[in-house]
């Protein structure tokens, strides 16, 4: 079987208590409903849920989203280390990429969906994000910025897409349900052009707009 | 009414209602008003050739009430077509059954696919009433006799897969075809660009196109894959039916249209060989399929090389 992982990379500094946080938890299960209901997309799409801060946990490990009926909640409180959140990203990748294919599977790139609404607060993470994006499973990267993330951050993240929250339009919390809407679309989406032997590879597909958002072009820098 | 008598409806006269599905070609409304109508809303309007989804209306206006009642409980057939300006954006067709839909545990409907019955049921799906194995039987038979009745319409369906078959046991084993814009009459080009679903095509078939050929190959997948309840099986691999599915003399019919169903395109099994093979009649070997023994030849009494000596006309 050919499998697309997704990584949930997902800031839960101290800046992210209330509102924001509460608004990416109850998305999970609307998420979890949305692929677990379609098994066509189950088979072939895995899901991991890594929250960062001080440090990385992961809180869910890679896991076929129809297997499970209860995810850790996101809990906010601390820093925000972008460096430890890109080493345990690498190490989960390298893992579950092994892992699957030790179970007969193919594994395309995986996918990871990064949100942060701050500046990373410590300094060697670009040297972590370096050994990330130079590893032989580097990621593609989608990355989005609300609340106090930068611009610049958010893009040099990115590797595939990036987007900002529109400040005056959206609150933070109505921008992280439209974040986790798209990345349920895109799970759904990029799953129904995956053949089980491989085929002609697969497209993935992700939002050119998000509402709430607007994208940053990835070419100006 | 047009949905009635087949004429074009203009978009403006539609009340349209939920949105209530989004797929690669177009999205689905809901329309207000009697009759439980869909609208399917081309999202690429100027790919579409009108023409061909008229010839799709005109065929089930051309049905015997009682062929045109059959289509109308066993797809989601085009009822007319509906027109903005001089353009067609789209059509009528009816709602599923709602037998044909299942509720989610926060309340939420959804089609009860074909994918349901290629695995192991699991938990996020419960709701969904999985059949006995007499009634998987009995749903593979319901889906064979509606493609071979479609075939025999003259119609190539095309596009078979996990997601445009829908099914119920409740109150007794039945199906529905969805997206039955995709069907073509055989030799004519299709409404819209041959769609065609990973992990369902036939390949033996150039890319884009289909044929009565590859549906007998998709048909055959279908069979294989409900049986066995395996999302993934394909003729050339050993088909594993699921216990009490079939019948031993049944089995070794299945089996046997599965093997033939890898071989040459125009080698596969028609679809009244998998009718007949599920329902389990024996087959009777007819002599007169035999080449007849030939007389032998006297080969003497035709002209052929022959030997000539010579004559001497001296003395």
């Amino acid at each position: 079987m050919q499998i697309l992982p997704f990584y949930l990379l997902c800031d839960e500094s101290g800046s992210m208590i209330g509102e924001s946080i509460d608004a990416i938890n109850r998305a999970l299960p609307d998420l979890h409903h949305e692929i677990s209901t379609n098994p066509t997309v189950a088979d072939k799409t895995r899901f991991c849920l890594i929250g960062f801060s001080d440090t990385a946990t992961v809180l869910q490990p890679l896991v076929d989203l129809s297997d499970i009926d209860e995810v850790p909640a996101l809990a906010a409180g601390g820093l925000t280390s972008y460096g430890d959140a890109f080493r345990t990203l690498l190490r989960c990748v390298e893992a579950d990429v092994a892992a699957l294919k030790a179970e007969g599977h193919e594994v395309y790139r995986p996918v990871v969906f990064f949100l942060s609404d701050g500046i990373p607060t410590d300094e060697d993470w670009e040297q972590a994000y370096k050994e990330l994006t130079e590893s032989r499973f580097c990621p593609k990267i989608i990355a989005f910025g609300i609340g106090e993330a930068q611009e610049s951050t958010i893009a040099h993240v990115a590797n595939f897409r990036a987007f900002m929250q529109q400040d005056s339009a959206v609150s933070p919390a109505q921008a992280l349900r439209e974040f986790a809407s798209s990345l349920t679309r895109s799970i759904v989406r990029s799953a129904g052009s995956i053949a089980a032997d491989g085929g002609d590879g697969f497209t993935l597909a992700v939002d050119d707009t998000v509402p709430g958002f607007s994208t940053v072009s990835l070419d100006k820098l | 009414m047009s949905p009635v008598d087949g004429a074009d409806v203009p978009l403006h006269t539609l009340a349209l209602g939920d949105r209530i599905g989004d797929g690669g070609q177009g999205e689905v409304f809901d329309v207000t008003g009697p009759g439980r109508l869909l609208y399917k809303s081309y999202r690429e309007p100027h790919k579409v050739d009108g023409r061909e989804l008229a010839a799709l209306v005109a065929l089930r206006q051309g049905l015997a009430p009682a062929d045109r009642d059959r289509l109308d409980r066993e797809t989601a057939w085009p009822l007319c077509r509906v027109v903005d300006g001089g353009r067609v954006t789209g059509f009528l067709m009816h709602r599923a059954p709602d037998s044909m839909t299942w509720r989610t545990s926060r309340g939420d409907t959804r089609l009860n696919e074909l994918s349901y019955l290629l695995r192991a049921p699991k938990a996020a799906w419960q709701a969904v009433a999985q059949p006995t194995p007499a009634e998987r039987q009995a749903l593979v038979v319901a889906a064979v006799e509606l493609f071979e009745w479609l075939h025999a319409l003259g119609l190539v369906v095309g596009d078979v897969s996990q997601a445009n078959v829908l099914w119920t046991v409740r109150p007794g084993p039945a199906v529905h075809l969805l997206d039955c814009d995709g069907v073509r009459l055989v030799g004519r080009p299709p409404v819209l660009e041959q769609a065609d679903t990973p992990d369902w095509h036939d390949p033996l078939a150039v890319p884009g196109t289909v044929t009565v050929d590859s549906d007998r190959y998709k048909v055959a997948l279908l069979v294989g894959r409900v049986l066995s309840q395996d999302a993934y099986s394909a003729p050339g691999r050993r088909l594993e039916p699921l216990p009490g599915v079939l019948d031993d003399r049944r089995e070794h019919a299945v089996r046997a249209l599965w093997d033939q169903a890898a071989e040459p395109r125009g080698e596969r099994p028609h679809l009244g060989q998998w009718r007949i093979a599920l329902a389990g009649r024996e087959t009777i070997r007819l002599a007169a399929a035999e080449p007849a023994v030939r007389p032998p030849v006297d080969r003497t009494k035709f002209d052929g090389p022959r030997r000539r000596g010579r004559i001497s006309l001296r003395d």
